[in-house]
């Protein structure tokens, strides 16, 4: 019964991956099919030593580092802020489910028009304030990249908040009391048990934020482009314009795997580093 | 009475929260109905008659049933598809006790994580050479694709919570193999299916790189639309683009808030 679903995923998937990796040795332009032919790792090397793509994956380790950071944070406030359970938090989190669900094609445009420096409703204000610089949030160099991180903030803290909330949730009433009558204040309690015990959800939020915020592409396709200069140039877009835009094929191959492997590396630290936690809390 | 204050600033501080995520929302809502004129407005306007011309404009000058239609058949057919052949094998790969079971799931896994990308160049010749690219198929099997792996993913540690026992007193009464699979296991994880359909058609819905590259003017969804509605004019399209956003965002949204428990359930296990 496994059959159908792995050899759809096989030919579907598997394939154009393999097609990819294959691609990404070749220059390959189709713009330029007469310069096609084997270069080994060139594309590798070219993308590792070009100027543009270390300023991109710099911005989208940065980009990456504070949506997660932030959303792990704001998140774990939200979740405890919702722990009890009341009809009124319970509505509360249903409504919650609204930035995950808007397109977030959508969302980058709403961002886009309320920060508008001439007739947005947030962005005239505060020009008109000097909280901004004159041509926008999303249109200064300065801003750009912070203010994009904000939106995805927006967008994606509910998502750690319900996960970590489910996390809350589910840990065990009498342990949590056992503390609380012993004399454990409300920050020990938070660092020294509800922390440690609620590490698979903090891992599963971690994994899924890190691995999706790095693969960014339509919120910031939609508000900046990239722009302005290229201050929110994440990776994602820089490889979608080399490879779907340009027709550089072998060179977006190879940006877009080097991001692959990028992905697998960070997703496996981070399991080894929670390994190792989860080792020594439950040894002490 | 500390208590009683405590909750005070407990709940001032989920509404404040709540007006962050809300407003943005219920501001592109207003957007669809505001004259151009009041758009474009410096101070911005507060107050304004609203109007439906925004949507008389989309109307004119987009085939907009033709738009949801492609949405629809996108969405509907990547969660069928995804949905045939992942609960399937979600349940051989639950049932089996192979260590193979494990490694394919979590293949399956690993390949949700490849950015689009990476796919997208090869899929686009793939479909090329099928003479595939530009129907909706292109996109059903792209968005199927990725689909089947969570799918399959989330079908396997459902249906590993459901005890074999279960299924083996039901071939003893009589059933076939796979009449124990869709009448014994089947119904006892249908919050999962349910919560996996809802994902996969968010997942298909809202996605826009698979379709803007896949698609031709006749068969592209709302999402990408969008962007033409905008048509990077800074002024004069915000108008268009909130009644259009209206149809793309308004239907997941809603589905979303009525089927709150399916999606909660499926959010908070890691798939999405």
């Amino acid at each position: 019964m496994a059959a159908p679903a792995v050899i759809h995923v096989a030919v579907f998937a598997l394939y154009p991956i393999l097609r990819g990796i294959g691609f990404s040795v070749f220059r390959m332009n189709l713009m330029q099919p007469w310069l096609h032919r084997f270069i080994g790792l060139r594309n590798y090397t070219d993308a590792l030593s070009d100027p543009a793509i270390r300023h991109s994956l710099a911005v989208t380790l940065i980009f990456t580092a504070a949506c997660v950071t932030a959303e792990l944070a704001l998140g774990l406030c939200l979740a405890l802020l919702l722990w009890a359970d009341n009809r009124f938090n319970r509505v509360a989190a249903i409504l919650m489910l609204v930035p995950i669900t808007v397109t977030p094609i959508v969302v980058g445009l709403i961002f886009r028009a309320l920060l508008d420096p001439s007739f947005g409703q947030i962005g005239y204000w505060l020009c008109a304030l000097h909280l901004a610089p004159p041509q926008g949030l999303l249109g200064d160099t300065h801003t750009a990249l912070a203010t994009m991180i904000a939106v995805d903030v927006w967008e994606w803290t509910p998502l750690s908040a319900l996960i970590l909330l489910a996390g809350l949730k589910s840990l065990p009433s009498d342990i949590l009391d056992a503390a609380a009558i012993d004399g454990a204040g409300a920050c020990a309690r938070l660092l020294r048990i509800i922390l440690p015990m609620m590490l698979p959800s903090l891992f599963l939020v971690l994994v899924l934020r890190v691995t999706d915020v790095f693969r960014t592409y339509d919120i910031v396709f939609a508000a900046t482009g990239g722009g302005p200069g290229d201050s929110t140039n994440l990776l994602m877009l820089t490889a979608v314009k080399q490879g779907l835009q340009f027709f550089d094929i072998g060179y977006g191959s190879a940006i877009s795997i080097l991001m692959t492997l990028a992905i697998a590396i960070m997703a496996a630290l981070i399991i080894l580093v929670l390994r190792g936690l989860d080792r020594r809390y439950s040894a002490s | 009475m500390k208590r009683r204050q405590a909750m005070a600033v407990q709940r001032t501080a989920i509404c404040l929260a709540l007006c962050l995520f809300l407003a943005p929302v219920l501001w592109l809502i207003m957007t669809a109905y505001e004259p151009s004129r009041a758009i474009q407005s410096t101070p911005p306007a507060l107050w304004f008659r609203p109007t439906l011309s925004n949507f008389a404009a989309i109307a004119a000058n987009f085939n907009l049933p033709r738009l949801v239609l492609s949405s629809f058949m996108l969405s509907a057919g990547s969660t069928l598809l995804s949905l045939l052949f992942g609960i399937p094998c979600g349940y051989a790969l639950a049932r089996t006790r192979s260590r193979s079971a494990v490694f394919i799931a979590y293949a399956l896994l690993a390949i949700r994580g490849v950015p689009t990308v990476v796919t997208l160049i090869p899929f686009y010749l793939f479909m090329q050479k099928l003479g595939l690219l530009g129907t909706w198929w292109a996109v059903i099997l792209m968005n199927a694709t990725l689909s089947t792996a969570f799918v399959t993913w989330m079908m396997f540690s459902a249906f590993r919570a459901v005890p074999v026992e279960i299924e083996a007193a039901a071939v003893i009464d009589g059933c076939t193999a796979f009449g124990a699979f869709r009448r014994a296991a089947l119904p006892l994880v249908q919050t999962s299916v349910i919560a996996a359909a809802l994902l996969c058609m968010m997942f298909a819905w809202n996605d826009f790189l698979n379709p803007a590259f896949l698609t031709r003017a006749e068969t592209r969804p709302l999402s990408v639309a969008l962007l033409t509605a905008f048509g990077g004019n800074t002024t004069s399209g915000w108008g268009d683009l909130g009644a259009m956003a209206h149809l793309s965002t308004l239907p997941i949204v809603a589905v979303a808030l009525l089927l709150n428990r399916y999606l909660v359930s499926g959010l908070t296990r890691g798939a999405h």
